[in-house]
Formats: C-alpha cells, sequence, structure tokens
C-alpha cells in the first residue's frame, strides 16, 4: 500500500498549519453560530436537545407514577392522563433515545474513524434543525393542553378524526414526520460517512466495532423509518382530506396502520439499541485492558440483529387475529435474535474473563445494563411465544419489559458512555462518588419500579388505565412502583449535578485518560473543530494502544492532508473495503441554507396543522428554492471548495472523480427511497387483498397508454443522463448541457402525462381507498419526474457555469443514479396500479 | 461448481447481507403467500397441516434451505484459501449463511404442526 | 422401538400430565405457600386460573420464570466473578479455546436449545387454543365493543336471539366461542383467569374459544386502549350449569322481559319519561329498540353500572344517573343536568324493578 503523507517541517510550518486549519474550520459566534454544519458542535446540540426532551419525558413518568399510585385518584383528568402518557412514549422514543444515540454517532464517528467531518455537513445542520423545530412543534401541544392521547402508537380508527376530532394527532402525525427528517439525513450521511471516509488503510474488518454498530443502526434508519413517514401521511391525509385509508366502510383497514407502525416499531427497538451495544462494545475492552474476543462473532451478531429486527414486526399484533401459523413464524424469528444477543452477551464476557477488569464509573452503569438487558431479554423471549404473549399483551407486564428492555438496553450504556467520552466533551475527569450514588439510586429505583411492575401486569393491570378499583390486588404494588420511581428520578437529579458540577470542579483529563485504543482519543481535550491536524493511516483496530505516539505524531502534522493554505475542509476518501485512499474530498462550510430550509418546512408543518393550505403550498416552494440554492452550492462552486478548479491532483479531488461521496449519498438516499416505495406497494396489495370492504371498478380508470408513453419519456430521460455519464468518462463534454436539459424536456414530458392520467382518471379520492391509494401513488410518480426534470435542467445550467464538466463531472452521475431509480419505481408502479388490476380484475 | 463459487466472489462483504437478504425474501414469501393463498384457497379447517399451503410453503423452505447451506459451504472454502481481510470476510459470510439456513429451518419448524388459516 | 417408546410416554407427560396434574400442584403449593402471603388471586389475575387456556399458560409462566431466573443470576454472577478473579496469562491459543467455549456455548448453544424447548412445548399449547371444529358445535356468544361499553348477543338462545349489555353468561364446563367485534374503535377482549385476549375491529369477527371448568364469577376487562374511559370498561363473567344457562336465557326472551317492564302501573311516569328522553338510545322491551347506547331489559339483575364504574345496590341507578359525567367523565350519555332529581329517582327506581 502506498502511503500519502506530508511533513510539516519545522516549527513556523507546524504554527502555520495549525492557524490554516482553524481558520478554515472556524466555527463562527454569535449569531453566524446558527450556520454552523460541523460534527462536533452539533453532534453536541443533538445530545444536549435530547437531554432536555429526557428530562420532560421524565416529568411526563412522575405524573403517571403519581396518578396511579394509588386506585381511584383525582390527580390528573382521564383526557390529560391520555396525553400525558402519549407523550411520555412519543417524547422518549421520538425526541430523546432515537436523537441523542444520533448525535453521539454525528459526535464521534468522524473522530473514530479518523476523519474530519462527516461526509455532509449541512445535512447534518438540516436534520439537527428538523429535529428542534419538530420537538418543539411536538411539546407545544402539551402547553396548549391538545397533545395527541391516542397511545403513542397511534392506532386508527381511534386517531381518527372521527374519535380524535382535536388537534392532537395532527400533531403527532406533522411533528413526528419532521423529526424524521432528522432522523433519515443522519441516517444516509452516517452510512455513507462509514463507508467511503475512513483514514488511510482502516480496512472494514479493522474498522472499531462501534462504527459496525453505527453503520447497521444507520441503515436499519434509512429502510426502518419510510414505513413510518408512509403511515403518517396516509393517516393525515385521511384525517385532513377524508381519503378512507383506514377507514373499513370507505374500503380501508385499520390493521394496515398496525403493519405500517410496527414495521418501523419493531426496528426501531434495534435502531436504538445497536448504538447504545456499540458503547458497551467500545467500553468493556478498554477497561479488561485487552482487545474483545470474537470481532467477527460480533460484526455476526450485529448483522443478524440489523436484518432479523425487520421480520419481527407482527409480534406486535399477536391478539389481532392474524392465523396461528403466521404468528408462529414471527414467534419463531423473535426468538433468533435471542442468539445474536447471547453470542454479545458472552463475547462481552469472554473479554472480561480473559482481560483485567476495573470497575470504574462507567463500568459500573455497564454491570447495571447487564443486569436489566438480560432480564429485559429474557422476558422478551416469554412475549415471543404466543399463548403466553395473548394473556401479557397490553398489561403492565408488557409496560415492564419495555422499560428493562429500553432502560437497560439504552439509557444505561448511554450513562456508561456519557462518563466514559466526559473527558472529551469538557476536557475533564467525572467524580467517582457522587456519579455512584447516582448509578445506586437509578438502579435501585428503577428495579423498585420495573421488576414489581412485571407482577402488577400478571394480576391483570392492563396499561394506559388512568384509574383502577382497591380490591384487585394491585394497591401495593402501584405504590411500590410510584416510589420506585421517584427515587430513580432522584438519581437522575443527581447524575445531571454530578455532570453539571464536573464542568467547573472535575480534575483535568490527560491525553487518552482511560487508556483506550480507538482514535477519537487522538483529539485534544476537548477536540478542535478539524479533530485533527494530520490524517494517520491505522492498519490495526487498536492504534492508539500499538501507537500510544501517534497523538502527538499527529499533532506535529506528520500525516496525511496536512494543510489548509487551499482555503478547502478536506479529508481522506477511501475505499469501502480496503482502506486504500482513492481520492480528496473536500465538504462545504458554514451555511444559511440549513436553517432556512428547516424554517420553511416548519412553516409547511404549522400550516398544515391549523390547516392554512395556501401558506403550506407557499412555505414548501419556498423551502423547495432553498434546497435547490443549497444544492447550486455545491461541487466545485466557489463557496463549497475555494480553489477546486486550479488545483491538481493525486490524488484526485472527490469532485473530480465519478464515485464520489455524493453518489453513495444518493444511493443511500434510494435505499430509503425505495423503502418508502415497497410500505406503498405493501399498503396498496395489502388493502387488494385482505381490506374486509375493498371495492375495486371493473375496469381501471387509469390510462395505460398515457402511462406507457410517459415510461417512455422518462426512459428516453434517462437515457440521455446515461450518455452524458458514459461521454464524461471517456472525457467528451460535447453536447453536454444540450442532453441536459433534453432530459430536462423529457422530465416535463412524463410529468404532463402523468398529470392528464390523474386528471382524467377522475378519481373519488374520500369514496373508496382504492381511488385514494392510486392517487398516492400517481402522486409520488409525479414527483420523482418533477424531480428528475429539475435537477437535470439545474445541470444543464451548471454546464454553463462551468461547474460541470470535464474537470467536473461527479454531479451528472449522481443525477443519473436517481433517473436509474425513477425508471425501476415507474414501471413497477404501472404494472402494479394499472396492469395487474386489468389482468386479475376486482 | 468452482465456476459458480469463484463467479460469486465470496470473499467480497456483501455476502454479509446475503444469506439474511434470502432469509427476509424467504419470510416476506412464506408470509405474504400465506396470507394470501388463506384469502384465496384456503383448505378445510379439519384437514390439520397436511394441505396444499403447508405443503407448498414447507418445499419452498427447503429450497431455501439447501440454496443457503450451499452457499455457506462455500464460504467456508473460499474461507480456507485466503488469509487476512479475504479470510475474515468469507468466514463472516460463512457463519451468516449458516445462521440463515438455520433460520429458514427453525421458521418454517410449526408448518408441522399448525393447520395454516385458523 | 423402545426409543420411540419413551419418547412418546414423555410427549405424553408433556402434553397431557403436566398441564393437569403437576401444574395444580404447583399451583396449590405456590399459590398458597408463597405468593398467597402477597396474593396471586384476584378478579383479573392470570395467575388464578378457572379454565383450561389459562392454565396453560401459568405452567408455562413458572417454568419460563425458573429458567430465566437461573440464566440471569448464572451470567451475572458469571460477569461478576471475572471482577475478582486474579488474572492468569494465557498463550493466545489458549485464549481463543476459551473464547470459543463461551461465544459457542454460551451464545449459541444456550439460547439455542432454549428457545427450541420452548417452541415445541409453545406451539401445541397454542394450537389447542385454536377454534378448530368440533363434533358437537360449541356454544356462540357474540360480544361487540363500544366506547366504553359491551354489547353481548346470544344467537344460539332457544326461541330467538337475546341481546343484553355489560354481562356475560356463560355455560361452564364446556368450550364457548366468542365471536368479537367492535362497533368503532378497536377494543380487545379478555377474561384473564380464563384465557388470553383477542382484539375486537372494526368490520372484522375474530373468535376466540374458552372454557370455565366450573361455576363461578371472573372479571372482564377490555385491554386495547380505546379513549379516554379505557379504564372503566370492565365486565363480569358469570359461568354456570347447563340448565342454568338454559334458564337464564329463556328468561331474557323478548315478551318476557317486555311483560316485566311494563307490568308496574307505579312507574307509568317513569316509563313516559324514558320513552321521550332515554329511548332515544337506550332500548328496554317492549318499549324501545334503539342500539346507540347498551340495552337495559334487564339492568337491574346486573353485578355492576357504567361497565364496572359503579357496584349495583339500592339507589344505584339514580346516583349513577345524576354523576355519571364525575365517575366516568366523558362517557357517550349526555349529562341529565336539565332533569330534576325526582324524575331521576323514579327512573332509577324504575330500572332497578327490571329483573327477570
Amino acid at each position: 500500500m502506498t502511503t500519502i503523507d506530508r511533513d510539516a517541517s519545522g516549527p513556523e510550518d507546524l504554527q502555520k498549519l495549525h492557524n490554516d486549519l482553524a481558520e478554515v474550520w472556524a466555527n463562527p459566534a454569535g449569531l453566524k453560530a446558527l450556520t454552523i454544519v460541523n460534527h462536533t458542535t452539533l453532534g453536541l446540540r443533538f445530545m444536549v436537545t435530547g437531554m432536555a426532551f429526557f428530562l420532560i419525558g421524565g416529568i411526563l413518568a412522575m405524573l403517571i407514577r403519581t396518578q396511579i399510585a394509588t386506585p381511584d385518584q383525582g390527580f390528573l383528568t382521564p383526557e390529560i392522563y391520555s396525553q400525558v402518557t402519549t407523550m411520555h412514549g412519543t417524547v422518549m422514543m421520538f425526541l430523546f433515545a432515537i436523537p441523542i444515540l444520533e448525535g453521539l454517532a454525528i459526535y464521534m464517528i468522524p473522530k473514530m474513524i479518523g476523519a474530519r467531518d462527516l461526509v455532509c455537513p449541512r445535512l447534518t445542520a438540516l436534520g439537527y434543525w428538523c429535529y428542534l423545530f419538530g420537538g418543539i412543534i411536538l411539546s407545544f401541544s402539551m402547553v396548549l393542553e391538545m397533545a395527541p392521547d391516542s397511545g403513542w402508537f397511534m392506532y386508527t380508527p381511534l386517531s381518527s378524526s372521527e374519535y380524535s376530532p382535536g388537534l392532537g394527532s395532527d400533531f403527532w402525525l406533522l411533528g413526528i414526520t419532521f423529526v424524521e427528517i432528522s432522523a433519515l439525513s443522519a441516517g444516509v450521511e452516517l452510512v455513507v460517512s462509514i463507508l467511503r471516509t475512513r483514514t488511510q488503510g482502516m480496512a472494514l474488518n479493522k474498522m472499531p466495532l462501534f462504527a459496525w454498530y453505527i453503520l447497521a443502526m444507520a441503515l436499519m434508519i434509512v429502510v426502518g423509518f419510510p414505513p413510518l413517514i408512509l403511515g403518517s401521511i396516509l393517516l393525515e391525509l385521511e384525517r385532513a382530506v377524508g381519503m378512507p385509508f383506514f377507514d373499513i366502510a370507505g374500503g380501508g383497514d385499520p390493521v394496515l396502520w398496525q403493519h405500517l407502525f410496527w414495521l418501523f416499531g419493531h426496528p426501531e427497538v434495534y435502531i436504538i439499541f445497536l448504538p447504545a451495544a456499540g458503547i458497551v462494545s467500545t467500553l468493556i475492552p478498554v477497561f479488561a485492558g485487552r482487545p474483545i474476543v470474537g470481532y467477527g462473532w460480533v460484526v455476526f451478531a450485529i448483522t443478524v440483529m440489523g436484518f432479523i429486527s425487520f421480520g419481527l414486526w407482527v409480534h406486535h399484533m399477536f391478539t389481532v387475529g392474524i392465523p396461528q401459523l403466521a404468528q408462529a413464524f414471527f414467534s419463531a424469528a423473535s426468538m433468533l435474535v435471542a442468539i445474536p444477543t447471547g453470542i454479545q452477551i458472552f463475547a462481552w464476557l469472554a473479554t472480561l474473563w480473559l482481560g483485567k477488569p476495573k470497575m470504574k464509573l462507567p463500568m459500573l452503569w455497564i454491570v447495571g445494563f447487564l443486569v436489566i438487558f438480560v432480564c429485559g431479554g429474557l422476558t422478551g423471549v416469554m412475549l415471543a411465544l404466543v399463548p403466553f404473549n395473548w394473556q401479557v399483551h397490553d398489561t403492565h407486564f408488557v409496560v415492564a419489559h419495555m422499560h428493562y428492555v429500553l432502560v437497560g438496553g439504552m439509557l444505561f450504556p448511554l450513562m456508561a458512555g456519557l462518563y466514559y467520552w466526559l473527558p472529551l466533551f469538557s476536557g475533564r475527569m467525572p467524580s467517582e462518588t457522587i456519579g455512584k450514588w447516582g448509578f445506586w439510586l437509578v438502579f435501585i429505583g428503577f428495579n423498585a419500579t420495573f421488576l414489581i411492575m412485571h407482577w402488577t401486569g400478571l394480576l391483570g393491570m392492563p396499561r394506559r388505565v388512568y384509574t383502577y378499583d382497591t380490591g384487585l390486588g394491585w394497591d401495593i404494588f402501584n405504590l411500590l412502583s410510584s416510589i420506585g420511581g421517584f427515587v430513580m428520578s432522584a438519581g437522575f437529579a443527581m447524575v445531571l449535578i454530578d455532570i453539571a458540577l464536573h464542568f467547573r470542579y472535575g480534575k483535568p483529563a490527560k491525553t487518552n485518560p482511560w487508556n483506550a485504543d480507538t482514535l477519537e482519543w487522538a483529539n485534544k481535550l476537548p477536540p478542535t473543530p478539524y479533530n485533527f491536524v494530520s490524517l494517520p493511516t491505522i492498519e490495526t483496530r487498536h492504534p492508539l494502544w500499538e501507537h500510544p505516539e501517534l497523538p502527538q505524531e499527529m499533532e506535529e502534522g506528520k500525516h496525511g492532508l496536512a494543510s489548509a493554505d487551499h482555503g478547502r475542509r478536506e479529508m481522506w476518501g477511501t475505499d469501502p473495503l480496503t482502506g486504500k485512499v482513492r481520492e480528496i474530498i473536500h465538504v462545504p462550510s458554514n451555511s444559511w441554507w440549513p436553517l432556512f430550509a428547516a424554517m420553511a418546512l416548519a412553516i409547511v408543518c404549522i400550516s398544515l396543522l391549523l390547516r392554512w393550505y395556501p401558506l403550506a403550498g407557499l412555505g414548501a416552494a419556498v423551502a423547495v428554492v432553498f434546497l435547490l440554492r443549497w444544492s447550486w452550492e455545491n461541487g466545485v462552486h466557489p463557496k463549497a471548495a475555494p480553489n477546486a478548479n486550479v488545483t491538481p491532483g493525486d490524488p484526485p479531488l472527490h469532485s473530480r472523480t465519478m464515485d464520489g461521496p455524493g453518489v453513495w449519498a444518493m444511493t443511500t438516499a434510494m435505499i430509503a427511497n425505495g423503502s418508502f416505495f415497497l410500505s406503498y406497494l405493501f399498503g396498496w396489495f395489502y388493502l387488494w387483498t385482505i381490506s374486509p370492504e375493498w371495492r375495486m371498478p371493473e375496469t381501471s380508470p387509469l390510462s395505460l397508454i398515457a402511462l406507457v408513453i410517459a415510461g417512455g419519456a422518462l426512459m428516453g430521460g434517462a437515457a440521455l443522463m446515461e450518455k452524458s455519464v458514459r461521454g464524461l468518462r471517456k472525457q467528451q463534454e460535447r453536447g453536454l448541457a444540450f442532453n441536459f436539459y433534453g432530459a430536462a424536456l423529457l422530465g416535463g414530458i412524463q410529468f404532463a402525462l402523468i398529470l392528464w392520467v390523474m386528471v382524467r382518471a377522475n378519481l373519488a379520492v374520500t369514496e373508496t381507498s382504492h381511488d385514494a391509494i392510486l392517487m398516492v401513488g400517481l402522486y409520488y410518480a409525479l414527483l420523482h419526474s418533477a424531480l428528475g426534470a429539475v435537477l437535470s435542467l439545474l445541470q444543464g445550467l451548471r454546464v454553463g457555469y462551468r461547474y460541470v464538466g470535464l474537470h467536473a463531472p461527479f454531479e451528472p452521475v449522481v443525477v443519473a443514479y436517481f433517473w436509474r431509480y425513477n425508471v425501476v419505481v415507474f414501471w413497477i408502479l404501472v404494472v402494479a396500479l394499472a396492469v395487474l388490476p386489468r389482468v386479475i380484475g376486482g | 461448481m468452482k465456476a459458480i463459487v469463484q463467479r460469486l466472489n465470496l470473499t467480497h462483504p456483501g455476502h454479509f447481507v446475503g444469506g439474511l437478504t434470502l432469509w427476509s425474501i424467504w419470510f416476506v414469501a412464506i408470509y405474504g403467500g400465506l396470507s394470501v393463498a388463506c384469502a384465496v384457497v384456503p383448505p378445510e379447517p379439519d384437514q390439520g397441516a397436511f394441505n396444499h399451503i403447508n405443503i407448498t410453503l414447507l418445499l419452498l423452505s427447503l429450497v431455501t434451505a439447501v440454496l443457503l447451506a450451499g452457499l455457506a459451504w462455500g464460504c467456508f472454502q473460499e474461507a480456507k484459501q485466503h488469509k487476512g481481510r479475504q479470510h475474515f470476510n468469507a468466514f463472516v459470510s460463512a457463519w451468516l449463511y449458516v445462521f440463515s439456513a438455520l433460520g429458514v429451518v427453525f421458521v418454517a419448524g410449526p408448518m408441522v404442526g399448525l393447520p395454516p388459516c385458523l | 422401538m423402545r426409543e420411540r417408546y419413551l419418547y412418546h410416554v414423555a410427549l405424553l407427560c408433556i402434553q397431557r400430565a403436566v398441564p393437569q396434574r403437576v401444574n395444580r400442584f404447583m399451583l396449590t403449593l405456590l399459590g398458597t405457600l408463597t405468593l398467597g402471603l402477597t396474593g396471586c388471586a384476584g378478579d383479573l389475575s392470570i395467575l388464578d386460573p378457572a379454565g383450561q387456556a389459562a392454565r396453560d399458560v401459568v405452567l408455562i409462566w413458572w417454568i419460563m420464570l425458573t429458567f430465566a431466573t437461573v440464566v440471569l443470576i448464572g451470567v451475572v454472577a458469571l460477569w461478576l466473578y471475572t471482577f475478582k478473579r486474579k488474572y492468569q496469562e494465557r498463550t493466545p491459543q489458549e485464549e481463543r479455546k476459551i473464547a470459543r467455549r463461551w461465544i459457542i456455548g454460551g451464545g449459541i448453544l444456550l439460547p439455542v436449545l432454549s428457545v427450541t424447548a420452548l417452541l415445541i412445548f409453545g406451539v401445541p399449547t397454542g394450537k389447542r387454543m385454536l377454534p378448530l371444529p368440533l363434533s358437537q358445535p360449541p356454544e356462540v356468544i357474540e360480544v361487540i365493543g363500544h366506547q366504553w361499553w359491551w354489547e353481548v348477543r346470544y344467537p344460539g338462545a332457544e326461541g330467538g336471539e337475546v341481546i343484553t349489555a355489560n354481562q356475560l353468561i356463560m355455560p361452564a364446563g364446556e368450550p364457548v366461542d366468542f365471536h368479537v367485534t367492535s362497533a368503532d374503535v378497536i377494543h380487545s377482549f379478555w377474561i384473564p383467569r380464563l384465557g388470553g385476549k383477542i382484539d375486537m375491529l372494526p368490520g372484522r369477527t375474530n373468535v376466540i374459544r374458552l372454557e370455565a371448568d366450573a361455576p363461578g364469577v371472573f372479571g372482564g376487562q377490555c385491554a386495547e386502549f380505546c379513549g379516554t374511559q379505557h379504564a372503566n370498561m370492565e365486565f363480569y363473567v358469570e359461568a354456570v350449569e347447563r340448565e342454568a344457562y338454559d334458564a337464564w336465557l329463556a328468561e331474557r326472551q323478548e315478551e318476557r322481559l317486555a311483560e316485566r317492564a311494563l307490568a308496574n302501573d307505579d312507574f307509568a311516569q317513569a316509563r313516559d319519561e324514558f320513552a321521550s328522553t332515554c329511548a332515544n338510545c337506550h332500548s328496554v322491551a317492549g318499549l324501545s329498540a334503539s342500539t346507540i347506547g347498551p340495552d337495559l331489559s334487564d339492568i337491574g339483575a346486573r353485578y355492576t353500572l357504567g361497565a364496572g364504574t359503579l357496584p349495583m345496590e339500592e339507589g344505584a341507578i339514580h346516583y349513577w344517573l345524576e354523576n355519571h359525567q364525575t365517575l366516568k367523565p366523558s362517557n357517550k350519555m349526555p349529562s341529565h343536568n336539565y332533569m330534576d332529581t325526582a324524575t331521576l329517582e323514579s327512573l332509577g327506581a324504575w330500572l332497578e324493578t327490571l329483573t327477570p
């Protein structure tokens, strides 16, 4: 392997290097701090915001425990209680657990893999703003006493406009969808960053295990979130417009919502668990003073979990009345999860067994995790057994199980990680004493609350009841659970005090304070925005154990990419498998566009809530303009990459290659899009075959000929895009702009034809679910044709501005990928919506 | 046989997801197939577990399991011939194929005893 | 041959002997000795089964609990032990051997064997609960969930369908098929002491087969969150001997109920009041036939009011009519504060007489 290192010689050079880097990567202060796109800052913002929502969710939990501490309580009205339980689940799941772990990954991944930032920094910022605004909108519903109250999984028809006429469900559907934009953007860029920006030499099998976990989590977000986004859009359309997707009378089916929700909801549990397990796999080797045992086995377990968790969703629906054989499939698949879990638990055990483990504060939380999580896992296996599930489903037994898995499997490792990485955040060490008090209060309080709650559930107490009669044997157990809950809250208060105090009184940390093996500890404490002065070659899983001098050398600029006088934010782009350097990736700098786009989307969200549709349309148009402007300042645009046109390259800048990170990001985004599309197809076929009152017209209302011609136009456009890409590959630039304009025109024709089909079909979208879901499919095709046309048009313009051409052949490849996706999806759609009904009939 | 194994490039980490992708497709096929079959051609309830639906699903499962087992075998062969990164890739893939094959057998188990549409 | 014989015996033991004898023994032992102190019993307790399906589940639960406790303690003890034991230098080969032993033994074999055993045990249990065709068709009772009460229909009653609400009578000692559905949102039908729950979905009918061993009264509860008054959606099931069941149904034939409702002339005014207001939603045989609210034709004979909100006793109906929006806030019956106390009192008194 060739090593591409550049030495910075002499102390003046070194000082200049530091100054250059500091200038290029600077985080502006004041109002301009809102433009920051740096992963370190945004990761911290994510985590701090997540903590704030954790406190809100915790207060809601205390309200719940107060209300049901004793029978026949009047502390909360039934309406408020329903809002509180719904919001507790929603806040903890969507506004705390997922974002805070994303924040941790956003903060940690580039540092661990030897990069200077994530690969799409502006997307990080957009994700943060969407999360913040969505979270605020959703929480604001509580101030208005209009919070969603149909339970955090929003089962229809309870959440539909007939049985929840207020704005509560709308707050949930719109707010959550908004927040999910953030999860998806984090998912996409984490995948690409892990695959393409590891430092030189870091082959896939040398990657820190944490990166494996995050890779799996990010891919699961990409595949797992779209079903819920689709479900939310459909339910909001049903509520706002009256399209009867989930309404029996209109030919819909409420069980479809349950499928879409749990298709997301079950993987989500693992999306939360995997990063937390990643923390465990990172900490245990450090505190055992030896490498993890069975690295390959752990990778095996991660992969298995990532997949199997998508085959379990029906185990939340065992009482719905699905045939028992189908239930048995899901029951068996649920039990299979015990294997990868067992492998990890015993790989960790073996690591401790063969090492010299030390019980430091982070390890205490890890041991707490083990006790609670193993217990939750065991009750999970019990729940997977169908006959047992029929009894305890929807009782407090399930509530207890779920908290064991989520608090044990997520919160305890998170606390361990928080204490472990504190020196990185603050440059100071945590205190052992107050921290231990906090741990024991949380641990004892937690078990007092939830271990007892299993029993309450077995005595028959259903979940989500605001009151209960005395004499059912539940009184004493509920009281004990409530007391435990308050002990746990006291423990968290203590932890927060501890962490707050440590920022002032903690001992300053020395370099690599825990004697860890991974690269994030090669950072300064606290880190600079660019992380590393120079990027090392890493060919081992334990760089800091094998080369303790590495932090010092990196700081002295003795490794790769030690220059910034060109004004670009640069890092390595490497081969996903081998870690060989392929190109230098330059990432864009601070920008207002993410904030502006998120603000426009927030206006869309609020105006949809208030049913001010013209304003919503306007907001959407403004958001699109902002996003397109954002995409304009890309590639070799001087704002994104100063001096890119004049820089020679070996390795080349990524904008001069044809396989840069943008292609990977587009591919990953299309996986998410494909998951959305497959969920749609599932909905279509589900309603067609299962829905009890499904009505399909004798003849399909869609004009097949028009659709086929539209498909022809689409394929023509895609062919032109492919032709341009092939030309660029052969170093031919002629007719480039012409091809792009041609593709845009063909995309426009496709758009017009779909629009014509839509108008001519004269669909009664509020009458039958058939017409309603057909309309959604047509809109999907319509939006994609429009997007393809606009992107090609912009490419044509960029040729004129010299942002695209032989010297910068990168973007057309990305756009061509989108066209390819369009072709595949459009034909599947035509077959499913227009051909099959003609062949099979209603 | 050798040619097939070579063409499959079993040391590529893409095979990490190969077995479980097949498993997932199989899983969707049996769950979806069962639902559709019960809607379209349900057997008599007193036929028990021996009926056209269960037998078709069992055959499908058998074919999938054999395919996955074959791929696992191929990966083990490849793993023996390489060292370092490629050995790692083939070895992890091999176990993932083994898991997928056993996963098919395990999940298909209840087809032997349960009637399909009740 | 011998192995096969032993295998069959073992299987028989698991399927037959265990659920009945051992389980009864275990339940008596555990129930009375240890858990009797804190109380396993209760109207809604899963741990106090009164039917075969519920008993099968409790047996599985105790076995799983024992096994899970052993695993939990074992794993945690091993982890904690690693912090105490002395560090030993080992060669890489030795390390690899130990690591493989832990991962394959603990990480693969332990879960594989456990879940296989569980599935072999669990699937037949589930199968026994299936509503398979029987030589003698079981009694059918239809239950329809409403926000927040239960409509119950007995289509098999001799002399015509019997309709009632918030109370359930079933014959003991024989399987009963409950056909459940919903009139509005999703509810879930659950009698914990008899067996598992089944969701009540609008537009669909689900079937669950339950059996009560002996006559008795058991609690029932809506298990799927169905809105603000989900908590107050309860009912009582009374299992009675077959003859009593038939007699109970016969007493509730429409003409007999109507006779009863119209019999007492002291309440003519209350009846008029009922016919002009209450009858818009409620039905009383002989007077009205609206199905919006619960049928009241035999309300005096029920255990509770408001689907488990209030126990039925003298004066309870009047109390309920005056205060139902505070006792069960947001329930769908409009407040009666526009009616004077005397009217409500006479309405209550009349309704209390509606006992077959």
